[in-house]
This record gives C-alpha cells, sequence and structure tokens, in this order.
C-alpha cells in the first residue's frame, strides 16, 4: 500500500460524502409523485410545471395520469363511478389519490411536518 | 505501524457503513381491503423483519375482509355473507371465533351508545346504497324498514341461524386496526402509522406524530394533533354522498329513524383505544353536537373535535394536550 | 504451455465460482442492500489480472459471471445482468488502474467502486428508475474496506504462486 493508494481512498471518500449530500440535496427539492399498483411502485414523477401524459396498468385496464403545473390527476381509468378522475389535482405532501378497483396510488413525496392525514 | 492503521481504518469504514445499515427505516405497504385503502408505514431494522411483520399485517386485514364481507362468499368460510343469506336449514351455525367475537363486540355497543351503534341494519344500508348509486331520490320510510331478525350468538361460537342482516362496518376497521396495532407492539415494533379509511393509529416516536384533520369543505387541513399512542377517528358526511333536492345525503344512517341525520360536517374521536375511537366517532355523529357534550361525558381520556355544519370547529376541553 | 495456462485459468474459474457461493451464504452481505458484496471472487479476478493479463481476467470474469448464473441466479436474469455489466467495467477499470501508479491495493478498491456503478447502471437501465441511484454512495463507501481486505488477500497470494511458478 502506497501514498497513491491514500490519495484515492482520500479522493473515494470525498466522493462519497459529495454523492450523499448532493443526492439528499437534490430529492427534497420540489415534490415527487408516486405511482403505486397494489405495493409495486410502478411511476415516479417530478412535479414539475411540464404537462405530461402518463400511462399506467391499473386491475381494471389503462389508468391515464396528468401532470402539470406542479399538480398531478388521474384523467381516464376504467371504474364503476370514476372516483378518482374525478377526485382532480393534487399537489401537497398530504394528499393523495386512490383508485380502490383499479388498485392504483397515487402519493406526493417531499417535505412534510405531518406525519399523517385523517378525515 | 502501517498495516495497524490499514487495519484500522478498514474496521472503522466497515462500522460506518453497519451503522448506516443498520439505522431503522421506515417500510410501507398499501393494502386494499373493507371497501378501503390501507396504509401502513412501520420502523423496522431490516426489509426481512420489515417484510415478515407487514405480511402479517396484511394476513390480518384481509382475513377480516373476508369474515366481515357482506357482498361475497368464500369456499369454505362462514362470513357475515353467509350468515345473512345462507341456504343451510341447521338451527345454528358455527363459526370462527373472531367472527364471533367481533359481533358479540358489536351487539354489546349498542345499548352502549342508546341504540345509535346496530350492526343488524344492513336491510337498511342496502337500499340507501341503490339510491345513493343512482345519485337521486330518497327511499320512503317504508322501503327501508324491514322485519329483520335478532342477531342472536348462542354459546361455543355459534350463531342462530336465522338470517339476520348483519354490517359491520361501522366497527370492523377500528376494531382490526387496534389488533394490529397490538401485534406490532407484541413484534416490538413502536413507531407506525396505521391509516385505514379513516382510522388513524399511531404508535410511539420521540416527538410525537403530527396528524392532521382535513377539513370537510376542501381538502385543507384545519387542526394539527400531536400524540404518541392514540388513534385518531374522523366520520364525515364528505365522503360517501349524493345530493338531491339541495340536501345532502350520506353513508352514515341512524339505525331508529333510517335516515342520514345532518348535525354536524365531521366528528374526530381521539382516544387510546382505536375500535372504542371507531364506534364513538359513529356514534358521535349520529347525535347533535350538544347532545354528543353530553354523553362522551361518560367517557375517560377521551376527546372530541366536532366541525359544525356553519363552519365552527367545537372540541372538549382536553383536546388542548394534543396540541 | 498455452494448454497448461488454460488449465490453470479453468481452475480459478472454479474457484471464483466457489467464492461467490460461499459468499452468498453469509448473511450479512446479502439482503441489506442490493449489491452489496464483499467481494471474494475478486479476489481470483485481480490475482489472474495480475499474473497473466487482463484479457485473461476478462476471460475467467465472464465466465464465472455465466456459471453463476446457470448454479444460482438464473441465466439472464437481473443478478446475471447485473454481475456481467459490473464484472467487466470492473476488470477493464482495473486493467487501467494498474497501469498507473497504484499498488495493488489501490487497483482493487477501483475494481470494487466499478463493480458497483457497472451494477447500479445496468439497475437504473433495467428497472427504469432513478431511484436506485441512492444507494450508490454507501456502495461507494464499502468499496473501500471490501477493496482493501480483497487487495492483501490477492497481495499474498500472488508471493505464494509465483514461488509455485518458480518450482514448477
Amino acid at each position: 500500500m502506497n501514498k497513491y493508494d491514500f490519495i484515492l481512498i482520500g479522493v473515494v471518500l470525498f466522493v462519497f460524502i459529495g454523492l450523499t449530500i448532493f443526492i439528499n440535496f437534490n430529492s427534497k427539492s420540489g415534490n415527487k409523485a408516486l405511482v403505486y399498483y397494489d405495493n409495486k411502485l410502478v411511476l415516479e414523477v417530478n412535479l414539475d410545471q411540464k404537462r405530461q401524459f402518463y400511462n399506467v396498468l391499473g386491475y381494471n385496464g389503462n389508468v391515464v395520469i396528468l401532470k402539470e403545473n406542479g399538480k398531478i390527476r388521474v384523467t381516464e381509468e376504467v371504474s364503476p363511478y370514476h372516483i378518482c378522475s374525478k377526485q382532480g389535482f393534487i399537489s401537497k405532501t398530504y394528499e393523495s389519490i386512490v383508485c380502490l378497483p383499479n388498485k392504483i396510488v397515487i402519493k406526493i413525496e417531499g417535505k412534510s411536518n405531518l406525519d399523517g392525514v385523517i378525515g | 505501524m502501517k498495516k495497524v492503521i490499514v487495519v484500522l481504518t478498514v474496521l472503522l469504514i466497515f462500522l460506518i457503513g453497519f451503522l448506516i445499515i443498520n439505522h431503522n427505516k421506515y417500510y410501507s405497504r398499501n393494502l386494499f381491503y373493507m371497501d378501503t385503502y390501507i396504509d401502513i408505514k412501520i420502523k423496522a431494522k431490516n426489509k426481512n423483519q420489515a417484510d415478515k411483520v407487514l405480511d402479517k399485517v396484511d394476513n390480518i386485514f384481509h382475513e377480516y375482509h373476508m369474515l366481515t364481507d357482506r357482498y361475497n362468499g368464500y369456499i369454505g368460510l362462514i362470513n357475515v355473507y353467509e350468515i345473512n343469506n345462507t341456504k343451510k336449514k341447521d338451527k345454528s351455525l358455527k363459526i370462527d371465533k373472531k367472527l364471533y367475537d367481533l359481533i358479540d363486540y358489536g351487539l354489546k355497543l349498542k345499548s352502549k351508545t342508546n341504540n345509535l351503534l346496530d350492526i343488524n341494519i344492513g336491510y337498511a344500508v342496502d337500499v340507501w346504497k341503490k339510491y345513493r348509486e343512482k345519485g337521486e331520490g330518497i327511499p320512503k320510510l317504508s322501503e327501508l324498514q324491514s322485519n329483520t331478525n335478532d342477531i342472536v350468538l348462542l354459546e361455543n361460537n355459534t350463531i342462530k341461524n336465522n338470517h339476520p342482516n348483519i354490517d359491520l362496518g361501522s366497527i370492523t376497521k377500528g376494531y382490526v386496526t387496534k389488533l394490529v396495532g397490538d401485534y406490532l407492539k407484541s413484534e416490538k415494533i413502536e413507531d407506525f402509522i396505521i391509516n385505514a379509511g379513516g382510522n388513524v393509529l399511531v404508535g410511539n416516536k420521540t416527538n410525537g406524530y403530527k396528524i392532521g384533520v382535513k377539513s370537510p369543505n376542501d381538502n385543507g387541513i384545519f387542526k394539527v394533533l400531536k400524540a404518541n399512542d392514540v388513534a385518531v377517528v374522523t366520520s364525515g358526511s364528505y365522503e360517501r354522498y349524493y345530493k338531491y333536492n339541495g340536501k345532502l345525503y350520506h353513508h352514515i344512517i341512524d339505525p331508529v329513524s333510517l335516515f342520514p341525520p345532518n348535525y354536524m360536517k365531521s366528528v374526530t374521536v381521539i382516544c387510546k383505544d382505536s375500535s372504542l375511537a371507531d364506534s364513538l366517532s359513529t356514534t358521535l355523529f349520529l347525535m347533535s353536537i350538544d347532545d354528543g357534550k353530553e354523553f362522551i361525558k361518560k367517557y375517560q381520556d377521551v376527546n372530541v373535535i366536532w366541525y359544525s355544519n356553519d363552519d365552527k370547529v367545537i372540541t372538549t376541553e382536553g383536546i388542548s394536550k394534543y396540541e | 504451455m498455452e494448454i497448461q495456462k488454460y488449465t490453470r485459468l479453468t481452475l480459478f474459474i472454479a474457484l471464483s465460482v466457489v467464492l461467490n457461493l460461499v459468499e452468498s451464504v453469509i448473511p450479512f452481505f446479502s439482503g441489506f442492500i442490493p449489491g452489496l458484496k464483499l467481494g471474494l471472487a475478486n479476489i481470483v479476478i485481480l490475482l489472474v489480472l495480475y499474473v497473466y493479463s487482463m484479457k485473461d481476467a476478462l476471460y475467467v470474469s465472464v465466465v464465472r459471471v455465466i456459471l453463476v448464473g446457470i448454479i444460482r441466479t438464473g441465466l439472464f436474469s437481473m443478478a446475471f445482468f447485473f454481475s456481467l455489466v459490473g464484472g467487466i467495467l470492473s476488470v477493464l477499470t482495473m486493467g487501467i488502474a494498474k497501469k498507473t501508479k497504484l499498488s495493488i491495493i489501490g487497483v482493487s478498491v477501483i475494481g470494487s467502486i466499478f463493480h458497483s456503478i457497472g451494477q447500479i447502471l445496468v439497475a437504473i437501465f433495467i428497472l427504469n428508475s432513478f431511484n436506485i441511484v441512492y444507494y450508490l454512495p454507501l456502495l461507494i463507501l464499502f468499496s473501500i474496506p471490501t477493496g482493501i481486505v480483497v487487495g492483501f488477500i490477492t497481495k499474498s497470494l500472488i508471493k505464494y504462486y509465483n514461488r509455485y511458478l518458480e518450482n514448477d
């Protein structure tokens, strides 16, 4: 083990610290929407201003999701009452969209001072 | 000397890594049972432990989901659907002890709640459900009345086979949430939060959990409760309802009048016992706020937040300890 | 001469497969973080790299991944592609690092780091999720001690192996 090895290890440690800070810093800026089918994370959307449609497969078929202006909503899905597409946009960390017949859940992840929400 | 330094460095980095990895993390699970979305988050040592515990939680909810299902039968299982609709001619039905205990618990609530909690209300619930799905018209009182037989529990986990019309919807979520909370504690999991469709149960963590209570009018939070080891349950008219002739008809039916009352927009109950909180929130929703204030006095350490029809927030005095 | 060399390389492949299997039953190094391993098989790769050549090390590495795929993880499974890309990237970077002033310890650390990076790249591609990148810093941190351990073991092994070759 020579001098250069120690330099290498120092550099690697520095990269580790840098990456850790960078990733943690990055993940906290702006909210993300996580879309689950049952227990599987099927889609991750950064809630930026751009307008974009997404397709995910639900229990009854395709579920169409729309993101724009930092908000997200379900626009089309196959279910008896269309509760989740009627719900409209969500954007805050405690909000969620649940489509029971399709087993689709959209949660918003980001800075939140609440552990849970009721009502 | 150089070797000693190298060995120590290696050990130190392993130690740091160990600490980062074994730092307890949150694991969550989505469940879809009892016609609601159930969200569970626990803090566990590692993924293996979390998976084991969450699988068991899934099993508990699944089992009660099947036992209390009113609309589907399951092969080899005598559940609520089977009790209500069985074609068997036997005088009595042998049921699972878990279901027996739950029905027993439900029956005892009736007298404790001035008859406002009645688990034999399935007939009226179904009639209202039909109207709600249609979204117009209201049933006549005669349509809602039925001569459903009383629920009679017999010895040895058996129930009299007389086709009652059991609906455990108003008590099951809180009851099972309590069981799950007890199970998590038995597995030494202290930091958890269960949200089963309007039933929240939290464990213990250093700074307490912050639980936001949603306003019935919009999606905003009108109150934040800070607590450890409590259940918070909300009953409201704003979730499942329809409007007809300018009047709102929601899904919580008064077993006496057989109509959904409109005393308030929502009521939230906070206490240690999640099953008690669930049944009390339904009961309080079915009486006026003044009657509720009187009714709740006989309960120790139970706190309530009423959200009145004119958007006033009324609370019991004890609520201040959660602020 | 060629036959003797390939016989030895084949023995090394067998050894690396065994080391991989041994490693998979050590509980600490499996299950906590995907991709976290002590990398015992890298001992063999590193040895071949120093005693023979980069080409031979690449050969041993790829055949090892295929064999482990058949025996344990399943051929063309996700784990298979993780190891394949991780393994190739690791050998290539070690080959380059060997030409610098780094000692075998440093080369081993480099190999370990790029093994992790290769795996993460494949994971991002296969799982189509950038989320997995959160594991990268931790994997890199672990590359230091595992790389050092592997490097030291290989260093002493090479000494014995060269002595054995001389006596041969």
